[in-house]
């Protein structure tokens, strides 16, 4: 089976004189996958996720998103990315986004007048009559969600997309990723919070400074008894030992209470 | 094509809820209705001549028609001073936000090229600029059609001049705020364009007068920067009003009734110093600057990382 998309060798930097903000990542995803990218900040989620999405470019390496380089509007037809911390055009209104990015998509207008309703449902937004400039950052990530699932994509990427929902956005996250794996559509979420991505992910890769310190699927990395908090965090201390109870002394000093 | 349209159409929609937009627009609207019409009011009630008696009265006719001059005139300046105003306004929003916001992460992860992203954009910005711009021109020949003037038609000349000077700048604010801040953009385009009229006046006085010298290495630079930067288009109307002027006034009959020395500019050379109508080659040096800019505009697109 063709991957979604396969990454070989992947390095970015920022800057010249900047470290690698990402080194040498390379993993592939097949339909009906979910997989987990999974690192402290700083570690080069982010970036690698945003040159799958042609929205950066790499200094090194190979992306092929259905069977194309990212660059090429084609390969990201069947592309959904919902960012992190995303925002819209401030002045338009939820529907009017969506019908926007459906436009992008080139649904024709049968397919907007059916899309765009049931998505802003699915979302919560159908009642907001606001422009985006006036939502809260939770609204925005739903809006995020709706306009990355609206061209029903056959790779869903979800860049922290539950870090500013309530549990009710969480759990409707959760039940988008598991009906979207059984469907076939492959998932790329980037995510701080375990628990979740060790619920709905089949595979993981663990990055620390950009570099991919543990990959595999979840039974080849988190082992019987553990958890994928207590890998991940063993994982990240061992790479990268550093003092971690490093609390301001005002707050630990006795005497100061 | 799609892209392109649904981009268009969209910084329409944007721009047409942006309030800095319409504070301009409001502005210019009020500001043409109080000039023109304080223009045609106050000197009705004021009384000219005066002065020591023996001094000569002017002609109640003349003044009358150089009056109506300086209306056309001033409304012609007001209209292309808010096209610039409204340049800016478009220029530092229409794409700087969505790089800004983050808008655009969404938008370059969709099956849209960076090509159709920046056309659509242009295009959006352009029927802007050419919808508050032509109102504003209706506006001001309304005006002229009230109060009279003269050179009525050259106003419509004028509005499409200043949507065009006004969309060159438009352009290279769009530029600049895809690389900068939108603000610094906005001020750097402001000093280019301020240098760029004085490139091009001077070198209406030297090159074309020969009023301020005659010398060919001053000449010579001022031709390189002439065609270096972009030629404001304009309608023959400040020619025609200039010599309407010198008709009314000739310079042989200064203020005073003196007779200019010698070495004074002849009539004819002050008129070679105010600019015409613009020729094929300023039209063609516009399209070209049209060109370059929105170039300019797509590789900044192009290259930018969101």
């Amino acid at each position: 089976m063709a991957a979604v998309v396969s990454v070989e060798g992947l390095r970015k930097r920022y800057r010249f004189r900047d470290p690698w903000a990402v080194n040498y990542v390379s993993f592939e995803l097949q339909p009906g996958q979910a997989f987990g990218l999974l690192g402290p900040n700083g570690s080069g989620k982010t970036s690698v996720v945003k040159m799958i999405a042609g929205l950066l470019r790499p200094d090194e390496g190979k992306i092929s998103l259905f069977g194309e380089p990212p660059g090429n509007p084609k390969a990201r037809a069947n592309l959904g990315f919902a960012p992190e911390d995303p925002d819209f055009p401030k002045f338009l209104r939820a529907g009017e986004v969506l019908d926007y990015f459906a436009s992008l998509l080139g649904l024709d207008e049968g397919e907007r007048k059916r899309r765009i309703p049931e998505t802003l449902a699915f979302a919560g937004l159908d009642k907001e009559r606001r422009q985006v400039r006036q939502y809260s950052k939770g609204m925005k990530q739903r809006l995020g969600i709706a306009q990355a699932i609206l061209g029903r994509p056959k790779l869903l990427i979800l860049d922290e997309p539950t870090a500013d929902l309530d549990p009710l956005g969480r759990r409707d996250v959760r039940a988008l990723i598991e009906s979207l794996k059984a469907s076939g559509v492959a998932v790329l979420l980037n995510s701080h919070l375990l628990s979740e991505v060790e619920l709905v992910c089949d595979t993981v890769a663990i990055l620390g400074k950009g570099r991919v310190l543990k990959e595999g699927t979840m039974a080849e990395v988190v082992p019987e008894g553990k958890t994928l908090e207590d890998v991940f965090v063993e994982l990240i201390n061992e790479a990268f030992p550093q003092k971690r109870d490093n609390l301001p002394t005002f707050i630990t000093d006795v005497e100061n209470k | 094509m799609n892209g392109t349209l649904a981009v268009a159409r969209y910084t329409l929609l944007e721009l047409s809820r942006r309030k800095l937009l319409l504070v301009f627009f409001v502005i210019g609207v009020l500001g043409i209705a109080a000039i023109g019409i304080a223009l045609k009011l106050v000197p009705t009630n004021m009384s000219f001549g005066g002065g020591p008696p023996g001094t000569p009265q002017p002609d109640p006719a003349v003044v009358s028609r150089f009056l109506e001059l300086q209306f056309v005139r001033t409304l012609i300046g007001v209209v292309g001073f808010f096209a610039l105003l409204i340049a800016f306004a478009i220029g530092m929003t229409a794409i700087y936000h969505d790089l800004e916001s983050g808008a655009a992460v969404a938008i370059f992860s969709k099956p849209v090229s960076r090509l159709a992203f920046t056309a659509g954009k242009v295009i959006g910005a352009f029927i802007a600029m050419v919808v508050v711009v032509g109102l504003l021109g209706l506006e001001a020949r309304l005006l002229m059609t009230l109060f009279g003037g003269g050179l009525e038609g050259a106003m419509w000349v004028e509005t499409v001049a200043a949507v065009a000077n006004a969309s060159l700048l438009m352009l290279i604010v769009l530029a600049l705020s895809t690389w900068m801040n939108n603000i610094i953009a906005a001020v750097v385009a402001f000093i280019y364009n301020f240098a760029a009229s004085i490139v091009v006046g001077l070198h209406a006085q030297v090159v074309n007068a020969g009023v301020i010298g005659d010398n060919p290495i001053v000449k010579t630079v001022l031709t390189i920067l002439y065609w270096l930067v972009p030629h404001p288009l304009m309608s023959d109307a400040s020619k025609q009003i200039a010599k309407a002027q010198f008709e009314m006034f000739p310079p042989t009959m200064g203020p005073g009734g003196q007779v200019p020395g010698p070495g004074a500019p002849t009539t004819d050379q002050m008129l070679a110093g105010v600019p015409g109508g613009s020729g094929i080659e300023d039209i063609l040096w516009w399209a070209f600057g049209i060109a370059f800019m929105a170039a300019l505009v797509y590789i900044a697109v192009r290259r930018k990382q969101v």
